[in-house]
């Protein structure tokens, strides 16, 4: 091998570690959370607060948290409890909804992901 | 095969094309990059678009040896006829193989120019170009989807040790062609 063909080696090694850099970067953190009940206009929460959020839907109220950057609901007063089997969501353009209640949940970044899923 | 006089050769509209050492030569190691190109095929691969590409060993030994237009020359016809042998004439899989080697042709072309590069140094350079000039086609032709772009590290990693390894067996058999003609 001669010293050239190692530089190439060494530089190649370097363009993955950009690649991997560029294209593995965690995917952007949640900065606020949309909060929908119904037919109202939906309030935004900032997730840097932790607190607690209970939303008045026709069947109850629904109770969510924020805590270290996260959200979830806590408990709904529906049967499956989808919502709460959502668990925590971290990550800009993830969502929960408690169908029944009529709340749902979707966290907001600076960038978002997707702006809407076919599936 | 027999002679047939010019002035017949001109009335029953055959033509004949004079052939030199180098096309001989060119056909033989086609014949060569092709064989290992089908034995590769037949392999089970772990994801799609990674194999160890090992033909282009023959690729590389042909530009040390006798240039980057025979290589050039080598590797176009591995793909058309590998292709045809296959069965993937014209298909994506076509399509994907010729960028690649369009792409990596084109590498060593410019790579041939640099001085002190060896058969690491070129194979390496030459898997790099080759997937991702197969990458570049598959993202803008087959799947324009963002979540390909995560597997863009993953497949170029791949190449790099191909490559590494593609390489190295290029210079063992060239040091063995050197140490059997002296």
């Amino acid at each position: 091998m001669t010293r050239a063909d190692v530089l190439v080696v060494i530089l190649a090694a370097a363009l993955l570690a950009v690649l991997y850099a560029h294209f593995w970067s965690a995917p952007t953190l949640a900065a606020q959370v949309r909060v929908q009940e119904g037919n109202q206009p939906p309030r935004i929460y900032a997730l840097d607060q932790d607190r607690v959020i209970r939303v008045r839907g026709p069947l109850g109220d629904s109770v969510l948290r924020i805590r270290h950057g996260r959200v979830r609901f806590v408990s709904s007063p529906c049967r499956g409890k989808i919502c709460v089997h959502a668990g925590w969501l971290s990550h800009a353009g993830e969502a929960a909804a408690c169908v029944p209640n009529r709340v749902s949940v979707q966290v907001l970044g600076q960038d978002p992901r997707f702006d809407a899923i076919n599936s | 095969m027999p002679s047939i006089p010019e002035e017949v050769a001109a009335s029953t509209g055959q033509v004949r094309i004079a052939t030199g050492g180098a096309d001989h030569r060119i056909a033989w190691l086609a014949a060569l990059a092709i064989t290992i190109h089908i034995a590769e095929g037949a392999l089970p691969s772990p994801l799609p678009g990674i194999k160890p590409g090992l033909a282009n060993v023959v690729t590389i030994a042909v530009l040390v040896q006798y240039g980057w237009s025979q290589a050039a020359w080598v590797s176009l016809l591995r793909v058309l006829i590998g292709s045809l042998l296959l069965g993937t004439f014209l298909s994506p899989t076509f399509l994907l193989s010729a960028s690649g080697a369009a792409a990596s042709i084109s590498m060593l072309g410019l790579a041939s120019r640099l001085p002190g590069l060896g058969p690491v140094g070129y194979s390496v350079l030459a898997a790099m170009a080759h997937m991702a000039g197969q990458f570049t086609v598959a993202y803008f032709l087959f799947i324009r989807h963002p979540a390909l772009l995560h597997l863009l590290p993953v497949l170029m990693t791949a190449a790099l040790i191909f490559g590494m390894v593609s390489g190295i067996i290029a210079l063992m058999m060239l040091n063995g062609l050197r140490t059997a003609h002296s």
